[in-house]
């Protein structure tokens, strides 16, 4: 917000300020996660599949409880991981609350590609989340509940 | 407009976030809430999902940018806009 301010002389009045702003808004959330230094391994997007997470936990953690043990940094990281695409309709949805027709109109693509982009990008996180608690043994893997 | 068809889990699981960013029609989200109320799986799922999303919402809120400014001069904006159509 703060990059608003220093460049609002080169703002022009009557011009849409909100596109305007989400651009900046959108760019800054861009700069900020490739300047992130963990970078893990990139996920093949053809490999997501919908809803694994809930199938392994919903016996042992339907709740959902094991996110809350997984550090901050941990989250930036699996964030900054995405593929740019996900990452930019992930932030301005969950970080920036915006609704799906402010989303398209500034990344510039349909609402059905903000659609099929958001879920793919929330599923392809939460994948990497639960990867990573059930490596640091917050949640047990599926199969030694069932042994 | 006819009472919508009940829908079922696979409509349901597409529609999953849709719902939960409230950008459903009310006939839709009314159908979605029919569907949980009998069915145990997919009402498992959506509060799965649920809590997964406020997680993410708290954790990228605390750590972007200062939240309230920042969403106090987008209402602002959106506000105008909103005024002077």
């Amino acid at each position: 917000m703060l990059k608003a301010y220093r460049a609002w002389d080169q703002y022009e009045r009557g011009t849409n300020a909100k596109a305007w702003l989400l651009t900046i808004l959108r760019n800054t959330y861009i700069n900020t996660y490739r300047r992130a230094k963990t970078r893990p391994v990139m996920v093949d997007v053809n490999e997501i599949e919908p809803y694994t997470v809930f199938r392994d936990v919903r016996s042992s953690d339907p709740e959902a409880a094991f996110f809350s043990q997984i550090v901050d940094d941990r989250v930036t990281a699996a964030i900054a991981a995405l593929p740019e695409e996900f990452r930019e309709v992930l932030v301005l949805s969950d970080t920036e609350a915006l609704s799906y027709a402010e989303i398209a109109a500034t990344v510039g693509v349909p609402v059905g590609t903000v659609k099929s982009r958001l879920f793919r990008a929330r599923q392809l996180l939460q994948k990497q989340l639960y990867d990573y608690a059930v490596a640091e043994g917050y949640v047990r893997p599926r199969r030694e509940e069932h042994p | 407009m006819t009472q919508r068809e009940p829908i079922d889990c696979h409509e349901a699981a597409q529609r999953l976030y849709a719902f939960l960013d409230g950008e459903l029609t009310p006939d839709l989200e009314a159908a979605i809430r029919r569907h949980l109320e009998l069915c145990t799986g997919c009402f498992g799922l959506y509060d799965f999902e649920r809590a997964y999303l406020r997680f993410l919402e708290a954790r990228t809120r605390a750590v972007g940018a200062p939240a309230p400014v920042r969403r106090r001069i987008l209402d602002e904006l959106f506000g105008d806009e909103a005024r002077a159509e």
